[in-house]
């Protein structure tokens, strides 16, 4: 069992979390994670840590500093992401999930990435 | 950043592509034997010459390594340097195999690199012409003046 097993077990626990991945946000590969059959998990990851990155440096050029949390809201799911010391805490849900809860699982797994 | 770009032949249109998804700086597809197909990024054709022969003994080199120490060819390699990183990768086609070298910064990831890859390789897979009548193989006494020639008509020069 990895070091980051119990994180994505904590958030994966959710109701409507369809995958949860720890991903490394430079090179964009997936360090740890569990995701139901059928997804593609490594063109996954390298999206969204790209996506992470670049909302990264919008956030910087806005003058708002570094990105700490990122939420993407899609017709049939979202994509929530909370990252730390490099490494990304990406969440896969449903619509229909608890976002507030969500948001609260992946930062309090982001501190201890 | 202004960006050079040169290519010929059916590796035209898929090897920009990659360059432009992955957003790549450099980029050079290659024979084997360090003979340019297409190449991306380079502004001298000193540079798509050095570059070529250095990845071609890089993947020589790999390939035999990984027949000694895994008794199968180690195939693709990535190197991150400090501000860029390269990746060499080999292409199976119809006909053999080809190498790719990318270089790449913080613009684009691994990840990124290999998902844009994947594509190319199978995009090539179905492009590449299946034989090459008019090209013989690469002989060791020809290899040079093939390379400048290649070189040559990719630079629009000669």
């Amino acid at each position: 069992m990895s070091a980051f097993a119990p994180l994505i077990e904590a958030v994966t626990r959710h109701r409507g979390v369809t995958a949860c991945l720890v991903v490394s946000e430079g090179d964009g590969i997936v360090v740890d994670g569990t995701a139901q059959v059928g997804m593609n998990t490594s063109p996954f990851a390298a999206l969204t840590a790209s996506l992470y990155r670049k909302a990264g440096k919008a956030s910087a050029a806005a003058g708002f500093g570094t990105v700490s949390y990122f939420e993407l809201e899609a017709e049939e799911g979202r994509v929530l992401a909370a990252g730390r010391n490099g490494l990304l805490i990406v969440a896969v849900a449903e619509s229909r999930v608890n976002v507030g809860l969500l948001r609260v699982e992946l930062l309090r797994a982001a501190e201890r990435l | 950043m202004i960006r050079h770009s040169v290519m010929v032949g059916w590796a035209d249109a898929p090897v920009k592509r990659y360059v432009d998804d992955a957003r790549l700086q450099l980029s050079v597809l290659m024979h084997p034997s360090g003979q340019v197909l297409a190449q991306h990024g380079f502004q001298r054709k000193l540079d798509v010459q050095t570059a070529c022969a250095l990845s071609a003994a890089i993947n020589a080199t790999a390939v035999q390594l990984g027949l000694l120490i895994d008794g199968a060819p180690f195939t693709d390699l990535h190197y991150a340097g400090t501000l860029r990183q390269l990746y060499l990768a080999q292409i199976p086609i119809a006909t053999g195999t080809l190498v790719l070298l990318s270089v790449f910064d913080e613009e684009s990831s691994l990840g990124i690199v290999q998902l844009y890859l994947d594509e190319l390789r199978s995009t090539l897979a179905t492009t590449a012409p299946a034989e090459q009548p008019d090209s013989p193989p690469a002989l060791a006494e020809d290899f040079e003046r093939e390379l400048n020639t290649n070189l040559a008509a990719l630079f629009g020069r000669g």
